[in-house]
C-alpha cells in the first residue's frame, strides 16, 4: 500500500527538509553549526529526489539538485536511500571525503536531535518548550509529506487530481501555520501561512494538534466539538485530509 | 427589523453526550462535519419536532427547512394523510413473515406512475437500490465495468466511493470508469476503450454535486447517452434518489425526454417513511430476479402504506409543478435580496432543488458566513449542497426567508467593507 519512491521523497523533503526548521527553533541545533565553515551535503537518489542541504551561520537550507555541494552522497535506488533512515544502509560519499567528520559528527547529531523531536518520548514532552518545538516540527514534516504523497503516491495523486487550484491554510491557532498550494493538481508546501487561502483548517491549540498527529483524537469528532475549524472550499480540505490519512502510513 | 439570534445550549449538551457513545457525535450528512456546519456553534445539532415546512431544534428554535431532511420531506413534515395511512397500517401489521399485499399495490402504483417502469423492487435506502441496479446490470450483461460521472454521489457502498476514501480497497473500485458531465466525446472515447466490458452507465438526471454550481443536461445529451447505451448494450441507470418526484412524477428521465433501463428512487417516495425502490424495464426482470438481495425490513407494510398515500397526494397536488413554482419564488426572492445588497448570488440547478453560491469571493467564505447568519435566524440552508422544497412552504415563509436573507446579506457586507 506504500511505495518506496514516495517514501524517498518524504524522507528527503519532509524529514531532512525539516532540519531547516530544527535549526531555527532549537538553539542546540543551531549551536552545532555556528563558528564553522559553510558546508553542504547533496543527496542524489537514482529514480528519486535530489537535494542539497547547506549549513551556514548556524542555519541550514535545502535546495533542489546536487550541482553545488561539498559532500555528495549518491544512492542507487529509492530503497537504498530509505535504508539510510531505517539504519540498514550506510551512506558512502563520492565527493568531499575530507569532510567526513562533519557527516559523522555534526550531521549525525542534528539528525539524532530531529529524531528526538519527531519521535518524542512522553518524558521529553513534559518539557513545555520541547513539546512546542516537537509539535511545530511535526506540523512542518506532515505538511511537506502531504505534498510529496499528493505528487507521488498513486492513491495520493488521485486525491490531488480532485483538488482545485489555490492555497490551503493548515494552522494551529496562535501558532505555526503552513500552506498547501495546489496548481494543476501538483502540491507544494510552504512553511508559512498563505495570504489569501481558499480553504482554512485550524486546530484550536497545539495540544489538540499533537493529539491529532498522534492519532489520539478523531478529526471528525473535533470538528463537531469546534476544536477544529474549517472554512472556505471544504472540498479542498476533504481531499487533503484523504492524503493526510496516508501520511501515517508512510511516517509510522 | 432585526431578527433574534438563536443559541444552541441543549444541542451542545447532547452533542457532548453523543460523542461519548456515538462515533463523531452525529456521523454522515446530518452531522456537523459532513454537513459543513460553519461555524459549528451557529447550527442546531439535534431536533425535537417537525411539522409542515418547519423543524424545531432541542433548544426550541424554529427553522424554515430548506433541506427537508435532505429530500424525504416533500409534502411537509408529518403530513396528516400520509401519517394517517402509516399509523393505521401500523395497527394491523408491519414487519411480518408474509409480506403485506400493499407491496403489490405499491409496485403497481410505481409501474403506473413511472414512465420507464415495468416492475418495482423495494428496499430501504438509496444505496440499496443503486447497488441493486449495478448488480442487475452486471448480471444482465455479464460485464464488469461501470461508468460514473465525475462529481457523482450514488451512496456509501465501497463501489460508490473512491480509491482514496478510508476503508475502500483499490479492488472495490477497480472497475469504475469516470467521465465528465455533458461530455459526449469523452463518453464515446471511454466506451471505445472498453468495448464489450461496460455493464452500465450510472448518473443523476443532472449534475448536483457539492461545492460547484449544479449543471443541467446539455441539449441532446441524454438522448445521445441513450443512443450509445442501446448501441453498445450498456444498461442506462438513472439515480433519481435525490431528484425523484420533484421534477416529474413519471421519473426524471421522462422529464428530460429519454427512458432509463433502471431508475432508482428513495427520499421523497413516502414523505419520510423509509422505503426505496428500483424500477426497471421488462428485459431486466429476469436479471434482477436472479440476484440474492434482501433485507429484514425491506417488505415492511407501514412505509408501503405511507408511499401509497404520498404518491396519491403528490399526483393530486401536481407536486413537480407546485414545487417548481415555489422554487422560482424562493430563488427570485433570494436573488433580489442579494442584488439589493451588492451580492452576486449564483443560483443553479432546477428551482425545486436550487443550489446557492455567493460569487463575490473565490473561496465560499462569504457564502458560508451568509448561510450561518441565515441559519441562526431560523432559515435552514446548506452551504455546500443543493436544497429541497416541500409543498407546505407558504408564501409567508418565502417572504420571511427573503427578510432574513436580506438582514444576513447586510451583516456579511458590513463584515467585509473591502469587498464592496
Amino acid at each position: 500500500m506504500k511505495d518506496s519512491k514516495t517514501l524517498a521523497y518524504i524522507n528527503m523533503y519532509a524529514i531532512l527538509g525539516t532540519l531547516e526548521n530544527l535549526c531555527e527553533l532549537d538553539p542546540a541545533a543551531s549551536a552545532l553549526l555556528t563558528n564553522k565553515k559553510p558546508i553542504s551535503i547533496g543527496f542524489e537518489v537514482k529514480g528519486g529526489p535530489s537535494a542539497t542541504i547547506t549549513f551556514k551561520n548556524g542555519r541550514c537550507r535545502m535546495e533542489q539538485g546536487v550541482d553545488d555541494c561539498t559532500i555528495k552522497i549518491p544512492f542507487g535506488s529509492c530503497e537504498k536511500f530509505n535504508g539510510m533512515f531505517d539504519g540498514t544502509v550506510t551512506p558512502i560519499p563520492t565527493k568531499g571525503l575530507t569532510h567526513i567528520n562533519f557527516l559523522l559528527k555534526d550531521f549525525k547529531a542534528l539528525t539524532d536531535l530531529l529524531t528526538k523531536y519527531l519521535r518524542a518520548t512522553p518524558e521529553d514532552l513534559e518539557d513545555r518548550d520541547f513539546f512546542v518545538r516537537s509539535t511545530t516540527l511535526m506540523l512542518y514534516a506532515i505538511s511537506v509529506a502531504i505534498a510529496q504523497i499528493g505528487n507521488n503516491d498513486e492513491i495520493g495523486k488521485f486525491s490531488a487530481d480532485h483538488i482545485i487550484d489555490g492555497e490551503i491554510k493548515f494552522s494551529i491557532k496562535n501558532g505555526p501555520a503552513t500552506t498547501i498550494r495546489c496548481k494543476d493538481h501538483r502540491l507544494l508546501t510552504i512553511k508559512r501561512a498563505p495570504e489569501n487561502p481558499r480553504a482554512i483548517m485550524e486546530f484550536e491549540s497545539i495540544e489538540l494538534a499533537r493529539d491529532l498527529f498522534g492519532g489520539k483524537v478523531n478529526a471528525v469528532a473535533c470538528i463537531g466539538e469546534g476544536k477544529i475549524t474549517m472554512r472556505g472550499m471544504i472540498n479542498m480540505i476533504d481531499n487533503v485530509n484523504r492524503i493526510l490519512d496516508r501520511v501515517a502510513l508512510y511516517l509510522a | 427589523m432585526s431578527f433574534p439570534i438563536y443559541s444552541h445550549e441543549k444541542s451542545r449538551e447532547l452533542f457532548n453526550r453523543a460523542t461519548k457513545v456515538i462515533p463523531s457525535g452525529v456521523y454522515g450528512h446530518l452531522g456537523p462535519a459532513e454537513g459543513n456546519f460553519i461555524p459549528v456553534e451557529d447550527w442546531p445539532l439535534f431536533g425535537e419536532k417537525a411539522k409542515g415546512a418547519y423543524f424545531w431544534d432541542v433548544d426550541g428554535n424554529r427553522y424554515i427547512d430548506y433541506m427537508c431532511a435532505y429530500g424525504p420531506n416533500i409534502l411537509g413534515y408529518c403530513d396528516k394523510d400520509v401519517d394517517a395511512a402509516a399509523i393505521a397500517q401500523s395497527k394491523i401489521g408491519n414487519c411480518t413473515t408474509s409480506p403485506s399485499y400493499l407491496m403489490v399495490e405499491l409496485a403497481e402504483t410505481m409501474v403506473d406512475t413511472v414512465n420507464s417502469a415495468d416492475w418495482a423492487f423495494f428496499a430501504k435506502n438509496g444505496n440499496d437500490v443503486t447497488s441493486l441496479a449495478v448488480m442487475t446490470a452486471r448480471n444482465a450483461t455479464k460485464r464488469k465495468k461501470i461508468i460514473f460521472v465525475n462529481g457523482f454521489y450514488h451512496g456509501v457502498s465501497p463501489w460508490t466511493q473512491k480509491i482514496d476514501y478510508p476503508g475502500v480497497l483499490p479492488e472495490d473500485v477497480a472497475n469504475n470508469l469516470y467521465v465528465n458531465w455533458n461530455d459526449v466525446e469523452g463518453l464515446e472515447k471511454i466506451i471505445a476503450e472498453n468495448e464489450g466490458e461496460i455493464a452500465a452507465y450510472i448518473a443523476t438526471p443532472y449534475l448536483h454535486g457539492n461545492y460547484f454550481d449544479n449543471q443541467l443536461p446539455a441539449d441532446g445529451y441524454w438522448q445521445k447517452v441513450r443512443e450509445l447505451c442501446t448501441e453498445k448494450g450498456i444498461i442506462l441507470i438513472v439515480d433519481d434518489v435525490r431528484t425523484g418526484f420533484r421534477l416529474d412524477l413519471a421519473g426524471s428521465d421522462h422529464y428530460y425526454g429519454f427512458e432509463a433501463d433502471l431508475i432508482c428512487f428513495c427520499k421523497a417516495i413516502a414523505n419520510g417513511w423509509n422505503v426505496s425502490c428500483l424500477c426497471g424495464k421488462e428485459f431486466l426482470k429476469g436479471a434482477v430476479s436472479a440476484l440474492s438481495y434482501t433485507g429484514s425490513y425491506w417488505m415492511s407494510a407501514v412505509p408501503f402504506a405511507a408511499a401509497l398515500a404520498n404518491i396519491k397526494k403528490m399526483k393530486a397536488l401536481d407536486i413537480p409543478k407546485l414545487l417548481r413554482e415555489k422554487g422560482v419564488k424562493v430563488c427570485n426572492t433570494l436573488k433580489a435580496a442579494a442584488e439589493n445588497n451588492g451580492f452576486n448570488l449564483v443560483i443553479s440547478g432546477e428551482p425545486q432543488l436550487f443550489y446557492l453560491r455567493i460569487a463575490n469571493d473565490d473561496n465560499m467564505m462569504m457564502h458560508q458566513e451568509w448561510i450561518a447568519e441565515c441559519v441562526k435566524r431560523g432559515i435552514f440552508f446548506a452551504g455546500h449542497h443543493n436544497h429541497f422544497l416541500n409543498a407546505a412552504l407558504s408564501d409567508d415563509d418565502i417572504r420571511l426567508t427573503g427578510e432574513i436573507a436580506d438582514e444576513a446579506f447586510k451583516i456579511v457586507k458590513a463584515n467585509h467593507p473591502e469587498a464592496f
